[in-house]
């Protein structure tokens, strides 16, 4: 049990963030909160796609010098992924903050239990 | 007309791409040219579709992106189901951009054009592509500017909904990120052919949750049952022409990303079980919901979700008519529930009210456009000379060859829900048409740039009706492309 933590910590922690923000967005009620909670779920969801090219003892995946063997290096797609995917993240969350002021302008309230103007 | 434009199937996605980031360049020169460039970059678009229409169909086109092959390289996959879609985004796109010369006039305009054109090409570009990770970024691109227009008005009721479509969206885009890292992790290989070829060396049970995750997150937007709770406030608050955009594009698309990872990449299975069961339900709860409504624009929203469900359903039967059933079910949507967003635009904006009470008698004051949204209505109903009856038919007819009394059933169910349907449409166009108030009418119609798109697009829908053999010459090698994934992997991999 304590072996499978130490080597799968990175995973675990990953899906504990990714947790920790669906915990988030589902239950609290201030839309700033809702949105820190998208925040962190991205986060954990990059550093899960980063722990996938992971590999202990290994070096950074750029040919930097002669000789350097490539069975050693770390998975560089992964990484790529994760750099595209850490932009998409910031977009959608200058997106959400600046309808989070707009709503703030026309409600006065930023508690999503009573913005409830669309119904049935 | 084959040899004479002999383009790159990329230009389809960068054109677009190119021209809405030229826009805010051209908006320092004029104003007024800005609502021209939608107009012309998708006119160009269809152009190229249709042009590479029959060469995809002898042929498969595999666009190779940077020189590598596949599975090294991100490739374009140009199939019958890619250039059928990428011909619908177009068009639909060309003619809700006329539409819109006319219906946007206030607010931040240029941002309008921009995102509009960005929402389209992500569509195409999830349409046309082979790779997980290029569906991820075009399915981004297509979200991110969808959750913007839908806020496009900046009132109440815009915000609201965006904002509550914006948080179940991208709870959506983190689980399909999930599910291509499981992949990713899984098999070492982003390419959607490469994945579909390793895919029975893993016991099925551990790719249970990677499909899981891939169907949740692309089924926020495809609004399958339990996920589509954005969608009426969405599609009622957002403007007309994107609300058109929206229903008829965007969730299709989505659609299309559900079909193809879980037919091309997972394989047919005994999940498409499920999933007949999900597509009756939610084409149930759709029609009931819509039954209900006062807000005409919540009603078609609504009446979306009954479609979609129907659409599901069609692609669950697995067999090679199902799968075409439902691809021109998908084209039958598209044109008329974009008729009927279009034709109750100007509609709304002449009553200046949404309710569908406030329409009593307006068939006597805009008679083509009410004509147009009658049209509409029959063809997505499915009354004989539209092409809802010949899409309808041949779903009913492959479910009814399936044979057991399972399918007697579930065909039972779907025919009452477009028994309601006819219900609740029947009731708009009993009140536009026999229902008069007092006072006296002069025909004030709507505008010429609004009126061409939807004449247009009634067209379509009575030509495909009437000669429905130059859809269904597509049709047959798409659902096949979906069905033999074989076909698929080789002609990418070789």
């Amino acid at each position: 049990m304590i072996n499978f933590l130490q080597n799968n910590i990175f995973y675990i922690s990953a899906f504990g963030l990714i947790l920790i923000g669906l915990f988030i967005m589902l239950s609290k009620r201030n839309l700033i909160k809702v949105i820190i909670g998208l925040s962190i779920l991205e986060t954990g969801v990059n550093l899960f796609i980063v722990t996938l090219g992971f590999l202990s003892k290994g070096t950074a995946p750029i040919f930097s010098k002669s000789g350097l063997d490539m069975q050693k290096m770390v998975d560089p797609v992964p990484q790529a992924l994760v750099l595209t995917a850490i932009v998409i993240g910031l977009a959608v969350l200058a997106l959400a903050l600046s309808l989070a002021i707009r709503l703030y302008n026309h409600f006065g309230t930023l508690n999503l239990q009573k913005i409830k103007e669309q119904k049935w | 007309m084959n040899e004479i434009i002999d383009l790159n199937p990329v230009v389809l996605i960068a054109v677009p791409l190119a021209l809405a980031f030229l826009v805010p360049l051209l908006e320092l020169v004029s104003k007024k040219i800005v609502k021209w460039i939608p107009v012309i970059g998708f006119l160009f678009n269809s152009v190229i579709a249709l042009s590479l229409l029959p060469k995809v169909l002898k042929e498969t086109i595999i666009v190779k992106i940077g020189g590598f092959s596949p599975p090294f390289c991100i490739n374009l996959v140009v199939g019958p189901v890619g250039i059928l879609l990428s011909v619908l985004i177009s068009v639909t796109g060309f003619l809700v951009a006329i539409y819109a010369l006319k219906y946007i006039k206030e607010g931040a305009q240029q941002k309008y054009h921009i995102l509009y054109m960005l929402l389209l090409t992500g569509a195409t570009g999830v349409v046309l592509t082979g790779d997980i990770f290029n569906l991820f970024v075009f399915f981004e691109i297509l979200c991110i500017s969808s959750y913007a227009l839908v806020a496009y008005l900046g009132n109440k009721a815009g915000i609201e909904s965006s904002v509550k479509y914006l948080i179940q969206g991208s709870i959506g885009s983190s689980f399909l990120l999930i599910g291509i890292g499981l992949l990713y992790g899984q098999f070492g290989t982003l390419n959607m052919a490469d994945i579909a070829n390793q895919i029975e060396t893993v016991s099925s049970i551990s790719l249970y949750v990677p499909m899981i995750f891939m169907i949740t997150g692309l089924g926020i937007e495809a609004a399958i049952f339990p996920l589509n709770a954005w969608l009426p406030d969405a599609h009622s608050s957002a403007p007309s022409s994107i609300s058109a955009v929206l229903s008829g594009i965007a969730i299709e698309v989505g659609l299309y990303a559900v079909i193809r990872v879980l037919f091309t990449i997972f394989g047919v299975s005994d999940f498409l079980m499920f999933f007949l069961f999900l597509g009756v339900l939610t084409l149930l709860i759709g029609e009931m919901c819509a039954f209900s409504q006062e807000n005409i624009k919540r009603m078609l929203a609504y009446s979306s979700i009954g479609q979609i469900g129907l659409i599901v359903f069609a692609f669950s039967l697995a067999s090679s008519h199902g799968v075409s059933g439902g691809l021109f079910q998908m084209i039958n949507h598209t044109l008329s529930k974009a008729l009927l967003f279009l034709a109750s635009g100007f509609m709304i904006y002449k009553t200046g009210s949404m309710k569908i009470s406030s329409f009593e008698g307006i068939g006597r004051k805009m008679p083509l456009t009410c004509l147009l949204f009658t049209i509409g209505t029959f063809s997505l109903v499915g009354l004989p000379p539209f092409v809802g009856f010949a899409s309808k038919f041949m779903i009913i007819r492959a479910a009814l060859a399936q044979g057991q009394t399972l399918y007697t059933i579930l065909i039972g169910l779907v025919l009452l829900g477009t028994v309601i349907e006819g219900a609740y449409f029947f009731r708009i166009i009993q009140r536009m048409y026999f229902k008069n108030n007092s006072e006296v009418h002069q025909k004030e119609e709507s505008p010429v740039a609004g009126l061409i798109p939807m004449i247009i697009f009634a067209s379509l829908i009575i030509f495909i009706g009437l000669y429905p053999e130059f859809v269904t010459k597509i049709l047959d090698p798409a659902a096949s492309e979906l069905i033999n994934k074989i076909d698929y992997i080789r002609s990418v991999l070789g």
